[in-house]
């Protein structure tokens, strides 16, 4: 089923390596509440390269929220960091990996435009 | 703020207080306890018997740590001075107090001892701009503390109080009854905790506390080791000492430690409202503490890298490779009222990143953090071709894109008047600032030697080092303000020179983009009457429309500012006019003891006699408590060439002798000494040796010869 979280966390294990987590090696756990179930996505980090499971194993650090919450991020209509200060979904364990990991969200669909000079010089 | 208020901090946590211990916040009052940028207490009233007690000394212990001797009655008579109290509070993850009261009388005696307790829990912008609160607060007392809570939809913040003693809890406080032996004394430790619902931030205790005696006496082992690593200063003017060693002390206080890197701290911007991530101010701070604690410099590379934008998010004015101007985690932030989650405006801190990046690598010869940030760098540089030229010409602009609660001027000088034409009015946005076309420069030269040096990529160096000089050429031509001799303040979205005479080019000659010729004619005006009081180099020129000798940007001297300008002198070879800059800074700091203000005014020093110091709140400001450091550095003429430390001294007149010893870097630990010729028997008298009147004219005396360590980077 295509969703946000899906659509996500599969392009992100396409990838294979993640040029913003290079310097990040550990793992994290996303615990996603759905209604009654509880969805678990384990990322897996070793210097940029991702692997992305299901496994509901230990992790360095376990996000538990709600799989709307994880969408709207995974779209761009939420700001992890401010949801993480309204306490929309708690966080256990090393916070570095987290604040590596929400740089992978996108920004509000809205706002990604061209202003004069973006295209000028992208390598 | 007024000055007998009591201050305390362990990193973003502080309790600001009366002079009694007493907290009797309003919303728009800021006393409290402040955590994360909320206030976790708004009232914390002792009294006895119903009465409040008058303080009789305050006793900062530590700058976490402090002590107040305290009596009962009120007014200036003493209604019984046979007891005294004091109370013992250190901050850390809220507070631990030690509450003592002493009966000195030969009998005994019976008290009711109350501590009102309250919270408004008001985030720090509310406190700045009264605002009022949108959630629910409740209150209950279990298992032997009172805890007071707020709460707006998944927004949950606490404060847990408990007590040693034995006491009556309420929901408005807690109620010792005490006896007290003749020349006994009675003892409670009271313990405050704040809580972060969520955010792993639960902790059952306050840092300190009999059960936590060990954490003081890490703190303050932490302060001395501190203070031992530190170069040591010797030098014939006391003056010097004595602020050198306020910096060191502010410094050590201004430390913060970002939850991402436990165990390391960069320098907060300034105590106790802006005790959090700047940008700007990290890394300036970070800049001038290098020869002396170089771990900061690496801290706030790293804190600012982790956090560095990846998106386009006009709220927040995020863009990849953009660095924050400023983070914050109270309730507004929270649901997004204000966008400091973290903010991104601010212009200079991207450029700056890399420039710090360079300059602790040639302090340290760490490769390895070069390497590990080498993405951060490469997406810095690039934001400023891709992100940061907003009128497509080439010079990096800025105008806010989130127009209700983002910041007008992205530049250091952020208030609303500090960029002006010379006639006072005022310029539209996009703005080109001078000082950004300097930091660009410079970030793309040391940009290339790292690419070069480290990161093994000749081809980018080379492409970095043409872009640098045909911005240098493109500036020279564009911002040159022909009839005046000085370089533009900015240029408006026209392309017109915006023409007031500012400071801004003294931080153009830090950089390196300006021409030899242009520099010389810059330093005329520098040194010159209407940037030169005798005290420094004032924000805005004498003359100019919107000059005002107690303007926040338009008149005013800055320590900040005048120590990279003292830096800039000295890399274009003007030794004597750099040591001219640090002496007329450094013999203010005597009239604040030691401890720079973040601005005094621009009055000329013949006319005041003393430097009349800017009202700010924030005091220390990191920036500020830097620029001594600076200043050592620029007099000494400290400049890593490779494995080595050259030492230039050039000191004022006044000045005989400096010697700074164990400086830590590439080297392992090297010494410098700089000496003036002083007229035997005489004691420096710096202060007299600048003389009632402003510098006057331009000093044309290059004592330097042309062979300056730097110059083989212009």
């Amino acid at each position: 089923m295509a969703d946000a979280t899906q659509e996500f966390f599969e392009a992100l294990s396409a990838r294979r390596h993640e040029p913003l987590l290079r310097s990040v090696s550990g793992t994290l756990r996303f615990d996603l509440e759905d209604g009654g179930r509880v969805e678990h996505w384990f990322v897996g980090v070793t210097q940029g390269d991702v692997a992305v499971s299901h496994r509901r194993a230990a992790a360095d650090c376990v996000l538990r929220g709600s799989r709307a919450l994880f969408d709207g991020m995974a779209r761009g209509d939420v700001n992890a960091i401010a949801a993480a200060l309204r306490g929309e979904f708690t966080i256990q364990g090393d916070p570095a990996i987290v604040l590596a990991f929400q740089r992978l969200f996108p920004g509000p669909p809205s706002d990604e435009r061209l202003t004069a000079g973006y295209a000028r010089s992208r390598r | 703020m007024s000055d007998d208020l009591v201050k305390i901090l362990d990193g973003n946590t502080f309790v600001v207080s009366d002079s009694r211990g007493d907290i009797e916040a309003s919303l728009s009052d800021p006393t409290g306890l402040f955590s994360w940028d909320t206030r976790f207490l708004s009232t914390w009233v002792l009294t006895i018997d119903g009465q409040r007690l008058n303080a009789l000394s305050v006793d900062d212990l530590q700058y976490f740590e402090t002590r107040f001797f305290l009596v009962p009655g009120t007014g200036t008579v003493y209604i019984d001075a046979k007891l005294s109290v004091i109370r013992r509070r250190a901050v850390g993850d809220g507070f631990h107090e030690q509450l003592t009261i002493l009966n000195h009388d030969d009998r005994a005696i019976d008290l009711e001892v109350r501590v009102k307790v309250d919270s408004d829990f008001a985030d720090l912008f509310e406190v700045k701009d009264a605002l009022k609160k949108k959630g629910e607060y409740h209150r209950r007392v279990e298992d032997g503390r009172l805890v007071l809570g707020y709460r707006r939809e998944t927004f949950s913040r606490a404060t847990w109080i408990s007590a040693s003693a034995p006491a009556e809890i309420d929901e408005g406080g807690l109620t010792f009854t005490v006896h007290i032996e003749p020349h006994d004394e009675w003892t409670t430790d009271l313990h405050v905790v704040t809580a972060m619902m969520g955010m792993g931030q639960e902790k059952q205790r306050p840092k300190h506390g009999p059960h936590a005696t060990s954490t003081r006496v890490d703190m303050e082992r932490g302060l001395e080791r501190w203070l031992a690593d530190a170069p040591r200063l010797e030098s014939d003017w006391g003056w010097l000492r004595i602020t050198y060693e306020r910096s060191l002390v502010d410094l050590a206080a201004l430390r913060f430690s970002p939850r991402s890197l436990p165990g390391q701290s960069l320098p907060a911007a300034g105590l106790p409202w802006f005790m959090t991530m700047f940008g700007r101010d990290s890394i300036f701070t970070s800049l001038q503490a290098l020869p002396f604690a170089p771990d900061l410099a690496a801290t706030s590379l790293r804190a600012l890298a982790q956090r560095q934008g990846t998106r386009v998010d006009d709220f927040r004015e995020e863009e990849p490779g953009r660095i924050l101007h400023e983070m914050r985690f109270g309730e507004m932030t929270a649901f997004e009222e204000r966008p400091h989650s973290p903010y991104y405006g601010c212009v200079d801190a991207t450029p700056l990143f890399v420039v710090l990046l360079d300059e602790y690598e040639r302090w340290t010869g760490d490769r390895g953090l070069v390497r590990e940030l080498e993405g951060e760098a490469r997406a810095a540089l690039h934001w400023v071709d891709a992100y940061a030229d907003r009128m497509g010409n080439g010079y990096i602009s800025y105008q806010r894109r989130n127009e209700q609660t983002g910041l007008e001027n992205q530049c250091w000088k952020d208030s609303w008047d500090s960029i002006s034409f010379h006639d006072g009015s005022l310029p539209g946005f996009p703005r080109a600032t001078c000082e950004l076309q300097g930091y660009a420069y410079d970030a793309k030269m040391r940009g290339a030697r790292l690419a070069r040096l480290v990161w093994k990529d000749p081809e980018f160096a080379d492409e970095l080092e043409k872009q640098a000089a045909d911005l240098k050429r493109r500036f020279n031509r564009d911002f040159w303000v022909e009839d005046g001799g000085y370089y533009a303040l900015a240029l408006d979205p026209d392309g017109r020179r915006v023409d007031a005479l500012a400071s801004n080019i003294g931080h153009l000659l830090w950089s390196g983009i300006a021409e030899r010729a242009k520099a010389r004619v810059c330093v005329e005006h520098l040194m010159g009457p209407r940037l030169f009081s005798g005290w420094g180099v004032r924000t805005l020129a004498e003359g100019e429309g919107r000059y005002n000798p107690i303007g926040y940007h338009v008149g005013t001297v800055w320590p900040f500012d005048n120590s990279f300008i003292a830096w800039g002198l000295r890399r274009y070879g003007y030794k004597a006019e750099a040591a001219r800059v640090a002496a007329g800074v450094l013999d203010a700091a005597r009239f604040f003891q030691g401890r720079l203000p973040e601005a005094f005014a621009g009055y000329p020093r013949g006319q005041t006699k003393y430097p009349v110091q800017y009202p700010t709140s924030c005091s220390p400001q990191a920036w500020s408590t830097g620029a001594p450091l600076l200043f050592l550095r620029t007099m000494l003429g400290l400049e890593p060439v490779s494995d080595h430390l050259i030492v230039d001294p050039a000191l004022p007149r006044g000045i005989g002798l400096i010697q700074l010893l164990d400086i830590p870097g590439r080297w392992g630990r090297v010494d410098a000494f700089g000496r003036e010729r002083v007229e035997a028997g005489k004691a420096p008298r710096l202060g007299s040796e600048l003389g009632p009147q402003p510098y006057g004219k331009p000093r044309r005396r290059r004592s330097t010869s042309p062979s300056s360590t730097r110059a083989s980077r212009d």
